[in-house]
């Protein structure tokens, strides 16, 4: 019965991966500057921050859960960033920095995981006021104001390319090494998987579910520390708005990816694959120069994405009910 | 022992309260022997260096005036509500004139409307409401020259009488009335330039990184593209970011909307040769200068300019009192400004 859930994870895999070849030579074939090294860098990094999240996001939705405040909180963590190294605000030191914002995203996601298992309230409603919230806070931090005067040392973060990679590119590759060995390969992966596919029977089988939701929101908001810290300053200024919407291009990313939106079932995998997919359409449509209304256009596809991969995913689930396709086979302790 | 010191703590809040209305009713009701004229200058949001300049600008004014008494205040989080309470307040200490900025003309208007039927007169500044709300606006600079001077500074930075290239616009979302109403006077301009191609607009949907972006795909998709208008407040950084790291500084040139001081680095670098803005110093100026003509009687409806200080004769348009003059900050000029 595996292979056929192994089946259709692979199935998944290779759409997306067929969609991204398409999409990728065709655009290529019309305009041969879409195939140029310049430009699939420019693709990676633009992916590399979705990429980064996503990972954490993954894990979020398997366990049956979804944070929309990973937005509001790169936008604080952003601000924290310029508050913390502007030689005109605090001027601390980029390693400061960079420790303080790690804590900073930590302990943020630690609270919604807290809030969600200690308060028993639905992680969406969790998250979404979180989401305003942390907003709130970076606009009374920024006061209305830019900060554009980075130190080279934090700008390096966003602008450095060690080894001929930028940094944002190294990052996400150990992120999704990371993420798939620990979804893979540890007990807490195992129990991640478990409490998304059926919480009581996991907490049954003695795994600590509230232990595991505290964690993969703490592991998102350390995700979203480390996405911040190596996007935001490839740009020069920093003000309240960075980061708004970001939440829904994670979490199309990980849906399109085929990670059940309900938990338990799903990958990393589908979800970086769908991240460079989703990266593509709008410089596609760019590089296709099929006009102004063109622009109108992208979100219209992205949202027939999403469409698309949860009615997939509700099919999914009725097979299940059916009987015929198979029940979770991970749900057994270690 | 609990309720005592509830009882302590509300005598002592009441007290100070009070003593805060006493000291209110006082100012209001104080006879001014010279006839000292109160000007109340709302911005949309107080703290920020742009409406801070505005303030500077409003007090040279009230200074030279000699008989202005001006009180510049608004919310510090923009939140048109607490604008409107601020309204209400200075009607009821019956101030002579109330200069807005109104950040939600809908909210605002109520609370303009009411001070007008108390008598106080009622202006707006930078930005506009309902006609029925206000006897006149003091208006920056018109959609027309905005976009026109947008053009011109492209065409002069690209260097000859007849410049020749493609451009491109990035601008804040694709609804954006403002923007909007820029882009089609910034296409009518172009006409005078036709060697000038607008290729694209495309929306940055006020992301500074989605701008950027943006202006990579465009310079990659069209290598000979020659410039790039950045005409919402974090496009334009933005774009000028992603022509720098690409090495492109002088090739691509980036204009657009901005305050000078945000845009510094990038003029010194050569990324941007022109910044484009008014001088809001003299907005504030022009805006207190106007609301003293309008108590004393010198600015009636109807007429067709004033004359406002240092700035001398000012053109009115219906009931458009027109800054006009758009500055265009260039390496030269822009260490003059802070703001």
């Amino acid at each position: 019965m595996t292979t056929r859930l192994r089946t259709l994870a692979t199935n998944r895999l290779l759409l997306l991966g067929g969609l991204l070849a398409i999409v990728f030579l065709g655009v290529s074939v019309a305009h041969p500057g879409y195939a140029s090294a310049q430009n699939i860098r420019d693709l990676l990094v633009q992916c590399a921050p979705v990429v980064i999240i996503g990972c954490a996001m993954t894990l979020v939705i398997l366990t049956g859960e979804i944070d929309v405040s990973v937005g509001s909180m790169m936008g604080l963590l952003a601000a924290g960033i310029g508050i913390l190294s502007s030689p005109e605000r605090l001027g601390l030191p980029a390693g400061v920095v960079v420790a303080a914002v790690v804590a900073g995203g930590i302990l943020l996601g630690g609270v919604n995981g807290m809030l969600v298992v200690a308060g028993r309230v639905p992680s969406i409603i969790v998250t979404l006021g979180m989401m305003t919230v942390l907003r709130g806070v970076t606009e009374i931090l920024m006061g209305g104001e830019w900060i554009t005067d980075l130190p080279a040392s934090v700008r390096y973060l966003g602008t450095g390319e060690p080894l001929g990679l930028p940094l944002s590119i190294w990052t996400a590759m150990a992120a999704v090494v990371a993420t798939v060995v620990v979804a893979r390969k540890t007990p807490l992966g195992l129990h991640i998987y478990a409490t998304g596919g059926n919480s009581t029977a996991a907490a049954m089988a003695r795994v600590h579910v509230g232990v595991v939701r505290v964690t993969v929101f703490a592991i998102a908001g350390l995700m979203t520390a480390v996405a911040t810290l190596v996007s935001v300053p490839q740009q020069s200024v920093i003000e309240s708005g960075i980061g708004v919407g970001f939440e829904l291009l994670v979490i199309t990313a990980v849906v399109v990816g085929g990670t059940s939106i309900s938990g338990g079932y799903g990958g990393v995998a589908g979800t970086v694959l769908a991240a460079l997919l989703l990266a593509n359409i709008r410089p596609a449509l760019l590089y296709l120069d099929l006009g102004d209304r063109a622009t109108f256009w992208e979100r219209a596809i992205q949202g027939a994405f999403i469409l698309a991969a949860v009615l997939s995913d509700r099919c999914r689930w009725f097979r299940r009910a059916d009987g015929k396709a198979v029940t979770i086979t991970t749900g057994g302790s270690p | 022992m609990k309720i005592l010191t509830q009882v302590l703590i509300t005598a002592i809040m009441a007290t100070v309260m009070a003593f805060t209305a006493t000291a209110v009713a006082t100012g209001a009701v104080e006879p001014s022997p010279s006839k000292r004229i109160t000007i109340c200058l709302l911005p949309k949001k107080k703290g920020l260096p742009y409406f801070t300049t505005c303030s500077k600008g409003a007090q040279q004014a009230a200074d030279e005036l000699g008989d202005v008494e001006l009180i510049y205040d608004g919310p510090t989080d923009g939140s048109p509500e607490k604008a409107a309470s601020m309204v209400d307040r200075w009607a009821l200490r019956g101030v002579d004139v109330i200069a807005v900025s109104p950040n939600d003309p809908e909210v605002l208007g109520q609370a303009m409307k009411k001070a007008r039927e108390k008598g106080i007169r009622v202006i707006t500044w930078d930005a506009d409401a309902a006609p029925a709300t206000r006897e006149f606006m003091v208006n920056q600079a018109t959609a027309r020259e905005i976009g026109h001077a947008l053009v011109d500074a492209m065409a002069k930075d690209l260097g000859s009488d007849q410049p020749e290239g493609k451009v491109a616009i990035i601008t804040a979302t694709l609804t954006a009335a403002n923007q909007n109403e820029w882009i089609k006077y910034m296409k009518e301009r172009l006409e005078k330039y036709p060697k000038l191609t607008l290729i694209a607009t495309k929306p940055s949907n006020e992301d500074q990184r989605l701008a950027f972006q943006i202006a990579q795909d465009l310079m990659k998709a069209h290598p000979d593209l020659k410039g790039i208008f950045g005409i919402s407040s974090v496009a334009f950084p933005g774009a000028a970011e992603a022509v720098k790291q690409a090495g492109n500084s002088g090739k691509v040139l980036v204009t657009g909307l901005a305050t000078p001081n945000d845009m510094k680095a990038y003029v010194k670098d050569g990324t941007v040769k022109s910044v484009v803005l008014w001088n809001t110093v003299d907005l504030g100026y022009l805006t207190v200068h106007a609301a003293h003509a309008l108590a004393t009687g010198t600015l009636k409806p109807g007429q067709t300019s004033f004359t406002a200080g240092r700035l001398g004769e000012r053109k009115i348009e219906g009931d458009q009192i027109l800054l006009g003059q758009i500055l265009v900050f260039t390496k030269d000029n822009i260490d003059q400004f802070d703001f």
